[in-house]
């Protein structure tokens, strides 16, 4: 069977490496993913409760389930994963409920040099077990957000292009907001000073429905001072689009971002990045400020690899540094994986 | 094939007076039936008039164990992607009317807009105080609408009634809600945002569409349509 042999082929050479095949539990509490990601996740989760009214998940993706075994098992150092099962979500259209998960992880180190280990593990191994040429395609999401902090703009509008560069669709939206600077308007924003009056006088300490006094008076004193209406909305809007269009061989990288540094008067802070310096075995590799956007919690380095004469996207990956911490690790525990695109493999 | 159809109306309050004023207004005449909750129309071919809740008929439409029913547009909007496939509007009626609505509370004067709940919602994000409660009676139109603005870091809290008070009592902290005119929202000290209108509903007449297919019912339901016309 064709899809035993690539997945038996694929671990072993996982394995190789020093990585342990792990088996994960099959449900999870769906607290932990809600409390994490809120309402956007919970659509997908294939959930029911259990007699004391607790709430359970079939478990979504098995990223998160290697999370979740380091956190309960393991806790602490470097622990290498990889696992080839099945991951449930809930389907809106003809897509099956059921996804094979093929990937691996790096859990519990932040070394720059395992950004490289996980691309070319990945890259190679698959080179061999399907015996095709190959493409990849790398970006680090902390360039956008070192352009989105050199951009003129309220801190508001810098926060919400960060919190929604993963989404495609709204990320849009913002974008064509921000051009028109229909955001910006000033009637939008009206003072009520009765109530600002009224609410001065009460303890700052009091909470209403969950806020202090304090920060909403302060807030709405901040929104007050913050200029709304000197922003050139349609200058930045065009600045972000073209840096979303940089796509370059990865050796050219560093002097396309200067050109563009220099043409919108700009300072990327390009020197904090170690993107540029990966030493990866396939010389095919391209640099686009585009991908890795498909996935929230991705901090940092991102890649995907194409078959290159079909641009069949055949994995992908990255590193989340913080999302440990936001499945209830008590510290920061750095980490980067991939997965490979199972579907695809099987189309070859 | 039965060609006995089955009609389905709201079975209490002001959906049901008006929704039987409608039938009357179009000369078709539901029986006085000692049994509350089943009834006839006398002067239109073999029928059943069943009395359920409005968002029960939407359900028994869509499995197709009623042909025809009047529910709230709100309703149906609200059910799933599965049942909606299944039924058809046929026509807005002129009663029921109302907002699905998403209201904080009056003293939050710096929130006016849906990207101002975006920021505080990752405040509480960022302090760890969990995430901002939305308490609501239609999650599925809350969790579309809040999503396609912007709004991610929030938690459904399932209402099944005197949603305006949970923000004041400790179960959520803003909420969505039907109103028509504002009147019960300001009682309770909450504002509508400038944005928040998540939707405008009206009273339907909703048609199963496995009724329109089948030959049998067919005719019967589309010469009752044609009555309201």
């Amino acid at each position: 069977m064709k899809s035993k042999k690539y997945s038996e082929a694929l671990l072993n050479l996982f394995k190789k490496k020093g990585f342990k095949v792990k088996e994960f539990e099959n449900i999870i509490e769906s607290k932990i993913i809600i409390e994490r990601s809120g309402e956007i996740f919970k659509k997908s989760l294939l959930s029911f409760e259990d007699d004391n009214g607790k709430n359970f998940s079939l478990r979504p993706d098995l990223t998160i389930s290697a999370c979740l075994d380091y956190i309960k098992n393991v806790k602490r150092g470097i622990y290498k994963y990889a696992y080839f099962d099945q991951a449930y979500r809930r389907t809106f259209g003809k897509e099956s409920l059921v996804r094979n998960q093929l990937g691996c992880e790096i859990i519990g180190s932040s070394n720059l040099q395992l950004n490289t280990e996980i691309i070319n593990l990945i890259d190679q191994s698959l080179k061999k077990v399907i015996k095709h040429k190959t493409t990849i395609k790398i970006n680090d999401i902390n360039i956008f957000y070192s352009l989105v902090d050199s951009l003129r703009l309220p801190s508001r509008w810098r926060l919400r292009l960060k919190r929604h560069f993963w989404r495609h669709d709204y990320f849009k939206e913002l974008i064509m907001r921000l051009e028109s600077n229909s955001d910006l308007q000033k009637n939008v924003f009206e003072l009520d000073k009765k109530s600002y009056i009224k609410m001065k006088k009460l303890k700052k300490n009091e909470k209403i429905a969950g806020r202090k006094i304090n920060e909403i008076l302060n807030r709405f004193e901040k929104k007050i001072k913050e200029p709304r209406s000197n922003i050139n909305g349609a200058r930045v809007a065009q600045i972000i689009r073209d840096f979303l269009n940089i796509s370059c061989p990865l050796e050219n990288a560093k002097n396309e971002l200067k050109k563009f540094e220099t043409k919108n008067k700009i300072n990327l802070k390009l020197n904090q990045f170690d993107i540029f310096n990966l030493k990866l075995k396939n010389n095919d590799a391209m640099f686009s400020t585009n991908i890795g956007r498909s996935v929230e919690y991705y901090t940092g380095l991102v890649f995907e690899i194409y078959k290159k004469s079909k641009n069949l996207n055949l994995a992908s990956g990255g590193r989340y540094d913080n999302l440990m911490q936001t499945l209830g690790a008590k510290t920061k525990v750095a980490a980067i994986g991939g997965a490979i695109n199972y579907d695809n493999i099987l189309k070859l | 094939m039965s060609k006995l159809i089955k009609i389905g109306l709201p079975s209490k309050g002001r959906l049901k007076d008006e929704s039987l004023k409608v039938f009357k207004k179009n000369k078709l005449l539901i029986k006085d039936s000692k049994r509350n909750y089943l009834s006839e129309i006398k002067n239109f071919s073999l029928n059943e008039v069943v009395f359920s809740h409005a968002r029960e008929i939407v359900e028994r439409l869509a499995d197709n164990s009623l042909d025809i029913g009047i529910s709230g547009f709100d309703l149906l909007k609200e059910s799933l992607p599965g049942i909606q496939k299944n039924i058809q509007v046929f026509s807005s009626l002129n009663f029921g009317f109302a907002d699905l609505i998403v209201a904080v509370p009056d003293a939050w004067i710096d929130v006016q807009t849906i990207a101002d709940l975006e920021e505080i919602s990752f405040e509480f994000k960022d302090k760890n105080i969990g995430k901002l409660r939305v308490a609501t009676k239609y999650p599925n139109l809350t969790n579309d609408f809040l999503l396609s603005k912007g709004l991610t870091q929030y938690k459904i809290i399932n209402s099944l009634g005197s949603t305006e008070i949970y923000p004041f009592t400790d179960q959520s902290e803003i909420i969505t809600d039907i109103t028509s005119s504002g009147a019960t929202l300001k009682a309770n000290n909450l504002r509508v945002l400038k944005d928040g209108n998540i939707l405008k509903s009206s009273a339907c007449i909703l048609v199963s569409k496995k009724s329109l297919k089948d030959k049998n019912k067919n005719k019967i339901v589309t010469s009752l349509l044609k009555k309201f016309n």
